[in-house]
């Protein structure tokens, strides 16, 4: 209740504001970020009954109990709508609350097993930023065996056998995924022509969009450290290099699906971290969807390390990189290294949240494995 | 039983880096101890560890040509100056009449001549300044013709140059009151405008700014910059009443009342003469070239000048230094046990030459304190202060003659010297190929030719501000510590920071609420500074009591609560670093020792208590604002009056400092109270 009305009273507020600045054609993006704070909402209570469940058909009734006491989507939601970084995306009328948008319905549309919106939103996100196409490996998870559980072992110890539902992966669905999917992205590229007709069809289109991505040609600075290296990088190895940094990001996909396939979600948000991490044109508003869903998971991270540290380290980064900036652009006393710098700690702070969210993940799945067996002590 | 071998189990785990962080924090008293001392030696350290300037950038090759100043542009000048005097002596209406005769004078030696006019805009407050641009609308009510000042630009186009870049020589004189020592600068501007109508080798084009400084020196030259960085469609003197023009239909000549530009701006220099004598046996050269916010022009400018000074003109270059401090004691003493460490080091080993005698050291921290306290302010101390906003490199020269006298022959002398000095200067400018950008922005002067560049004095911030961030880690750790010992099943004990961390945040929301009240307050008709200033206490402390009662912090633990505090001090004093080094460096002093010391009293012993309480009352501002200006023994006016002048300077001139004050300073003092006075 407290989380709806805090919800309506920033919806008002920001509304009164917004609808006073800007227009309202623009009002779409403003629309987009509470759109998709009510599906993350969604998403974390779907999340929250599905774990509660599973923990007591494991019989871990302390982490149940905790579970029940923080309402995750809640969290979350409000998490991404407060944060700094969103409504300074929303003023700045930049459309990645869109792409955000469509993140988030595809996990959403995955998460209560609707086929076809899981589909779409994968599909137009991809469209729209390339980045979301990894998603696909969480989004099949979550459509083919279900929601976050833990791991599938601990079901199959012999004191737990009667609780233990054997869920099968359903492949129906996976193929009508893939089949939604395909007529989506048909569905996609056929109105894109049509409206393309006039100027060079899609061969420019790909040509210019995903091709802009993936050959960062702007290297315009951004909070990124991409722009930087390929500004210093000679030429004849400028290919080599986008190849490495493209690859960086797949590199750690299968890995990591593999670890974390039992939970597709957070496997999601990490895929979703990563590429905002690594991709080509990172903005903060890439940095605002994942610190939301970082508080899906606000119950099992309730032990992770150096969460003083990181919020200190965002903080501080965040507001040194506007001051590096206006010195080196505005004032002309600073160079770009003091701006690059900034960005390689943005950069060190993310990669160390994820590999702690990670790792407390891990531990969380190891203290369920103590905590259901009743003979092992309990560790904290 | 069975979790304590298994946590030494894990022990060895820690990467090297967390070990020894973890070393680091478990040693946090002496760390705080060993890097604050070291801190503090570090910034009295910085006299002796100054380097020699040098001229970085080659192109410069100040001194490589001979000066080409004639007796005939001399002379000219002489004629001129004689003209300016005998017209100041007899007409009525000068703020008409001088802008006419300047521009009489620039057209007759070949300039393109054009008037710029332009209205007294107050000072405005804008607390966020700092990140936006100049607002360009003007308040056009109760204009008269009295109201307006005019500046008189001149331009040489170069026959070089393609008339995309400009150097700027600007001479603020004010028409109502012309004084014998503004009419010798445009004598000098004068002099020189006269060679450079005639030399060949220009290759940027020269503009002879004659600002009326009636409503202050900075303002026309401000105005001018905006003006010509504006783009203004339609031409500029129809936003003019045609009755305010100077009619130039007497004097035949071509004076334009559109503004002309030239290309954009490699360099400015603003030639004065001071009207005090000076008592040594040369004639003397001032520097200033603190520009707003702490900003330096490029180094290799001040660089030129002074080496011109002095090999060229035999003239002795002098920076601003706070003269009080000269005879002071104990930084004689700190200089004599430099002196005799810099002896025993070079008996040792007589390579090692980091010794300098005490007069030297006392001299060199007098112009660094003076030179700290001018960026920490942020007012920039001249005209040249106004083209730092837009990115070109300026400094004021000031030259103080050693007696000023009206004799014709000291006053040629000292137009063929200022004239040749300015001359050079602009000759090696001419010969840079790009802007200023070989030498240093950042740096902080001890004399006119030694510097201290951000790399070193960075290094006594750094240690002074290290102990924060590792005494935060240390509190945060051991509180973590004790939450795992006393209750066990209690989940998040990693994320208790968060209601500390409230509480913070409202204290600093607090912050920015305060220095957003003087806007409202100027609202207030007829009202007095001791008023304003008692309005704004009382406002600012209701305002605190508010917040404070309507969102009550859970009564967090005091040590989580000073973790929180001591992280964002050091957050904000790190960006203060980058804004405004001096700000940051000088509140480092002040809140550091105030943050690592600050403890409960009823947890904390009597000393510590008492030394506590002394250090919050001295980092108070206000306090600070009165123990500085007894001990450097500056005159004391009615000190309510003169503190609320003081702020007002700071928000007037958008100064940083102010907002540094506001939203790190004063959040952190109430929160360093707020621990003092915790019930635990």
């Amino acid at each position: 209740m407290l989380a709806q009305c805090t919800m309506d009273l920033l919806f008002y507020y920001r509304s009164l504001g917004l609808s006073l600045v800007i227009e309202v054609k623009d009002k779409a993006i403003f629309y987009a970020d509470f759109i998709t704070a009510i599906l993350i909402r969604a998403i974390g209570q779907l999340l929250q009954v599905a774990d509660i469940q599973s923990l007591k058909s494991l019989g871990a009734s302390k982490f149940s109990k905790t579970s029940e006491n923080f309402p995750a989507g809640d969290i979350a939601a409000l998490v991404y709508l407060w944060n700094p970084l969103t409504i300074i995306t929303c003023l700045g009328y930049s459309t990645s609350p869109i792409e955000n948008l469509m993140i988030v319905l595809s996990l959403y549309g995955a998460c209560r097993r609707l086929v076809p919106l899981a589909a779409f939103g994968l599909v137009m996100a991809s469209h729209l930023s390339l980045y979301p196409v990894i998603l696909i490996i969480p989004l099949v998870l979550l459509i083919g065996s279900g929601l976050d559980t833990p791991p599938r072992k601990l079901f199959l110890q012999p004191n737990h056998g009667d609780g233990y539902k054997k869920t099968n992966f359903s492949w129906r669905r996976v193929v009508l995924f893939f089949l939604w999917a395909s007529v989506w992205a048909l569905y996609v590229l056929v109105l894109c022509s049509i409206s393309l007709k006039e100027y060079s069809g899609l061969g420019e289109m790909f040509k210019r969009t995903y091709g802009f991505i993936l050959s960062v040609e702007d290297l315009s600075p951004n909070i990124g450290v991409l722009w930087y290296f390929f500004a210093e990088v000679f030429d004849f190895f400028r290919d080599f290099f986008l190849i490495v940094f493209h690859i960086n990001i797949l590199f750690m996909v299968l890995p990591l699906a593999i670890r974390l396939h039992h939970r597709p979600c957070f496997l999601a948000f990490v895929y979703i971290a990563i590429s905002s991490i690594l991709k080509s044109y990172p903005s903060v508003g890439d940095s605002a969807l994942y610190l939301g869903l970082l508080g899906l998971f606000v119950n099992a991270l309730a032990d992770m390390q150096f969460s003083f540290f990181l919020f200190s380290g965002y903080l501080g980064t965040l507001l040194l990189s506007p001051v590096m900036h206006n010195l080196w652009i505005w004032r002309g006393t600073g160079n770009a290294n003091f701006y690059f710098a900034t960005a390689m700690a943005y950069a060190c702070f993310q990669i160390i949240l994820v590999v702690e969210s990670v790792s407390s993940m891990l531990n969380h799945d190891r203290a369920l494995k103590k905590g259901a067996t009743p003979v092992a002590k309990k560790i904290q | 039983m069975a979790s304590t071998p298994e946590t030494e189990g894990q022990k060895p785990k820690h990467r090297p880096i967390v070990r020894i962080g973890i070393f680091i924090i478990a040693h946090s008293f002496i760390v705080s101890v060993v890097c604050c001392t070291a801190g503090v030696l570090a910034l009295l350290l910085l006299p002796v560890l100054a380097k020699k300037t040098y001229v970085s950038e080659n192109a410069l090759m100040p001194g490589s040509a001979i000066p080409m100043i004639t007796d005939q542009d001399v002379s000219g000048a002489n004629n001129f100056i004689n003209e300016l005097t005998s017209l100041n002596s007899k007409s009525q209406s000068l703020n008409i009449e001088i802008p006419r005769l300047i521009a009489l004078h620039m057209a007759n030696l070949g300039g393109e001549v054009s008037y710029h006019m332009f209205q007294n805009q107050p000072n405005k407050f804008h607390p966020l300044h700092f990140f936006t641009s100049t607002d360009t609308e003007a308040n056009n009510v109760n204009q008269t013709c009295e109201s307006y000042a005019t500046n008189t630009v001149g331009i040489i186009r170069a026959p070089r140059g393609d008339g995309k870049e400009s150097i700027v020589l600007v001479t603020p004189y004010n028409p109502v009151n012309l004084s014998p020592n503004e009419t010798l600068s445009l004598g000098i501007a004068y002099s020189v405008f006269s060679l450079l109508t005639q030399v060949s080798w220009l290759a940027k084009d020269i503009i002879w700014l004659a600002a009326d400084s009636q409503h202050g020196q900075y303002n026309s030259v401000a105005a001018w910059l905006k003006d010509y960085h504006t783009p203004s469609f339609g031409g500029f003197g129809k936003l003019h009443d045609d009755e305010c023009h100077i009619s130039n239909d007497i004097i035949e000549m071509e004076v334009s009342d559109t503004l002309r530009r030239a290309g954009t701006m490699a360099a400015a220099l603003v030639i004065k003469v001071a009207n005090t004598g000076e008592a040594g046996e040369q004639d003397a050269l001032n520097i200033y070239a603190e520009a707003s916010n702490g900003q330096m022009p490029n180094l290799d400018l001040i660089n030129v000048v002074s080496y011109l000074a002095v090999h060229g003109q035999g003239l002795r270059v002098q920076v601003d230094k706070l003269v009080s401090l000269l005879d002071s004691t104990w930084l004689k003493f700190i200089g004599e046990v430099f002196e005799t460490v810099g002896k025993i080091a070079r008996s040792v080993n007589p390579q090692w030459k980091f010794g300098i005698s005490v007069k030297e050291y006392v001299e060199g921290s007098a112009t660094l304190v003076s030179s700290l306290y001018n960026q920490a302010l942020g007012v920039p101390t001249g005209s040249h202060g106004a083209f730092r906003d837009y990115q070109v490199d300026a400094i004021t020269m000031e030259i103080s003659p050693k007696l000023f006298s009206n004799s014709k022959g000291r006053q040629t002398e000292l137009l063929f010297r200022g004239g040749r000095l300015v001359e050079g200067v602009i000759r090696s400018v001419n010969n840079l190929l790009e802007k200023f950008h070989q030498s240093f922005f950042l740096y902080l002067l001890t004399s006119s030719n030694k510097f201290v560049s951000v790399g070193v004095y960075m290094i006594a911030f750094l240690l002074l501000v290290a102990p924060l961030p590792v005494l935060a880690a240390s509190l945060f750790s051991d509180t973590i510590k004790s939450y795992v010992k006393s209750e066990k099943n209690q989940p998040f004990k990693s994320w208790r920071w968060l209601y500390p961390t409230k509480t913070v945040f409202l204290v600093h929301l607090w912050g920015a609420i305060i220095s957003l009240l003087p806007y409202f307050i100027y609202q207030i008709p007829d009202s007095q500074p001791t008023s304003r200033l008692l309005i704004w206490a009382s406002l600012s402390l209701f305002i605190l009591i508010v917040l404070g009662s309507f969102f009550r912090a859970r009564s967090a633990e005091w040590a989580l609560l000073k973790s929180v505090t001591v992280s964002s001090a050091f957050i904000g004093l790190c960006l203060m670093s980058v804004i405004n080094f001096a700000t940051a460096e000088i509140g480092a002093l002040l809140l550091v020792p105030m943050c690592l010391m600050t403890k409960p009293w009823r947890v904390a012993g009597k000393v510590q208590s008492a030394l506590n309480l002394v250090l919050v009352i001295i980092g108070f501002p206000g306090a600070t604002f009165f123990v500085v200006k007894s001990v450097l023994g500056f005159e004391n006016g009615s000190s309510l009056v003169e503190f609320w002048y003081w702020v007002e300077s700071l928000w007037a001139w958008n100064s940083a400092t102010y907002i540094y004050i506001c939203m790190v300073h004063l959040p952190c003092w109430i929160l360093c109270i707020y621990i003092l006075l915790h019930p635990c």
